[in-house]
């Protein structure tokens, strides 16, 4: 069974696709859209960290999970979390560059997601195999 | 493999991917120089030739996949490459001067310096064939990306080894079937080593950094396995000397490749992420390029006097598909690097983005620069200006990217020391 990565996987990807919106927008001058598809990906990506943050992480470290992978990938929220901040200020004050912390977000995006599909969620499915369904509501809850 | 052991740490130091990469442009130059010596892209076995074509895949292309491999393993399959720094110094410093021993033996003939290089060239290959080996036996994920690893690093020590005999050969003029065994070397060392390190890599990277659809499950679940069975059959054809079978092989190869690039092309023209990006199109060009080479040889069965389109495959896959996608890489990665280990080195404030490392204008040139002496090695088998034009490309293209990657170390090293100075 592979219910926390499909379910997390395909977050990943609507975060990718709000993502994808932004930027456009941005690029091509339309500050207005910009803004409400931004606001939208910030909002899908605060609450893809809390459902893992809040949720998935201790739950994984209470069933003996791998406590370096989970510290690695808060940091990397951290780190995403700084570059949103940055994207913000940049679309307030309109600048170009926007585009080029953009393409340093989808990197550090990307390559987190990256390792938590081929790696962190395949061990939470077969460590919380059990809890799974219970897990997934309270993230769904959020 | 225990879950205590798993890394998905972003190891190692910077210094390991980025020696290999500060080099490798270096290596693009020489082998320009060399073909200026009596180059010829209509007979790729002359001494001069195989000293340039093995510059360009021995000292650019090898030295940075060798690189590139420690820095993508633990985020596509969760684990490092054991004792990072020694490995990587145990095979950068053989690798490099058993290149250039390679190329000097080659130009001057001179049996020594063939011996040495084979030594040399073994030596480093198999200290990172044997950690690659090591890593990938510990790795978490059970992925497509990991199988292709393995049958590629296994494609890479069958290569290796015949490029040793082969050089001994030479080196002691022993009669050995020269013809057959470079075919066979050719064979698995771009065949094998670098097509099944692309594909496996590309199912990951390409669906994941450029935001296009996943590869079609078919395709992912078994083309590497699918074209080391051909390389397979290509390989037991020569040895057995039953050139059908050798022949069966060799078209399976072409025509998953072929279908892999098709495929490729199709996933990036529905990418959701439509803004101009020049790794993608350095990319697409290694895409459409791969395609043209299988096209080139399965033609030149069916062609009188096809000895040139065969050559042209060669150049193409080379040149243009694996030149064209490490170009991409190298884009992506170098800038990348340098933030990251900016950002974790505790640098907070002044760090500058991606495209402040590497304007993109700079990327944008280099792509051009790439077409046209694409195009220039195409044209100077009917046209002798074009050759010229091909080298000057070539040797440019080594300094353009030379000078961009030097422009990220500096970067790192400027903003480093600000910091120090700052919080001392």
């Amino acid at each position: 069974m592979s219910k926390i990565a499909e379910y997390l996987g395909s977050d990943h990807q609507r975060c990718d696709v709000a993502f994808a919106d932004a930027e456009a927008a941005a690029l091509s001058g339309d500050w207005d859209t910009a803004q409400t598809a931004f606001t939208a990906f910030q909002n899908d990506m605060a609450k893809h960290f809390r459902m893992e943050e809040e949720i998935l992480f201790p739950a994984l470290l209470a069933a003996n999970g791998p406590s370096g992978p989970v510290q690695v990938m808060r940091m990397e929220h951290a780190q995403m979390n700084d570059l949103l901040d940055q994207l913000a200020d940049a679309l307030q004050a309109r600048s170009h560059s926007f585009g080029g912390i953009a393409e340093t977000l989808l990197i550090v995006m990307q390559q987190h997601n990256l390792k938590e599909e081929q790696i962190l969620y395949p061990i939470a499915d077969r460590l919380l195999e059990s809890a799974c369904d219970e897990i997934i509501a309270r993230m769904q809850a959020i | 493999m225990s879950t205590a052991q798993l890394s998905t740490e972003q190891a190692p130091p910077i210094s390991v991917p980025f020696r290999f990469f500060a080099l490798a442009p270096l290596f693009l130059t020489l082998a320009a120089l060399i073909l200026a010596n009596g180059g010829d892209f209509n007979d790729i076995h002359t001494p001069v030739m195989l000293a340039a074509l093995h510059g360009i895949t021995l000292g650019f292309m090898a030295l940075v996949m060798l690189g590139a491999i420690q820095q993508i393993l633990p985020v596509v399959i969760g684990s490092t490459m054991p004792a990072t720094r020694l490995v990587a110094w145990f095979s950068f410093l053989p690798v490099t001067l058993g290149t250039l021993s390679l190329c000097g033996g080659l130009l001057l003939g001179e049996p020594r310096f063939l011996n040495l290089a084979a030594w040399l060239l073994g030596a480093g290959f198999l200290t990172f064939i044997v950690a690659a080996m090591i890593s990938l036996q510990r790795a978490a994920a059970r992925n497509t990306t990991r199988t292709a690893l393995f049958l590629s690093v296994l494609a890479l020590t069958g290569a290796m080894a015949l490029g040793m005999l082969l050089a001994h050969g030479h080196a002691s003029g022993e009669t050995l079937d020269y013809g057959g065994l470079a075919a066979l070397h050719m064979g698995l060392g771009l065949g094998g080593w670098v097509m099944l390190l692309i594909a496996g890599v590309s199912f990951q990277v390409v669906p994941m950094f450029q935001l296009t659809p996943n590869y079609p499950q078919w395709m992912s679940a078994g083309l590497t396995q699918a074209i080391f069975a051909a390389l397979l059959l290509y390989v037991s054809g020569y040895l057995l000397k039953a050139w059908p079978l050798a022949r069966i092989g060799e078209g399976l190869f072409w025509l998953l490749s072929g279908s892999f690039a098709v495929v490729t092309l199709r996933l990036q023209h529905k990418r959701r992420r439509r803004v101009a990006d020049a790794t993608l199109s350095f990319f697409r060009l290694g895409m459409a390029s791969l395609l043209c080479a299988a096209a080139f040889r399965l033609t030149s069965w069916w062609v009188a006097d096809s000895e040139w389109l065969t050559t042209l495959a060669v150049l193409t896959f080379v040149l243009g598909f694996a030149l064209s996608v490490i170009h991409g890489m190298l884009y992506k990665i170098v800038p990348f690097l340098v933030w990251f280990h900016l950002f974790r080195g505790g640098v907070t404030k002044g760090v500058p983005n991606m495209k402040e490392i590497i304007p993109e204008s700079w990327m944008w040139r280099h792509w051009w620069l790439h077409l046209c002496t694409l195009l220039a090695v195409g044209l100077a088998m009917f046209w002798n200006t074009a050759f010229w034009l091909a080298i000057f490309g070539l040797a440019a293209q080594g300094l353009l990217l030379g000078a961009g990657i030097y422009t990220g170390i500096t970067v790192y090293r400027r903003i480093l020391a600000r910091q120090e100075v700052a919080a001392p």
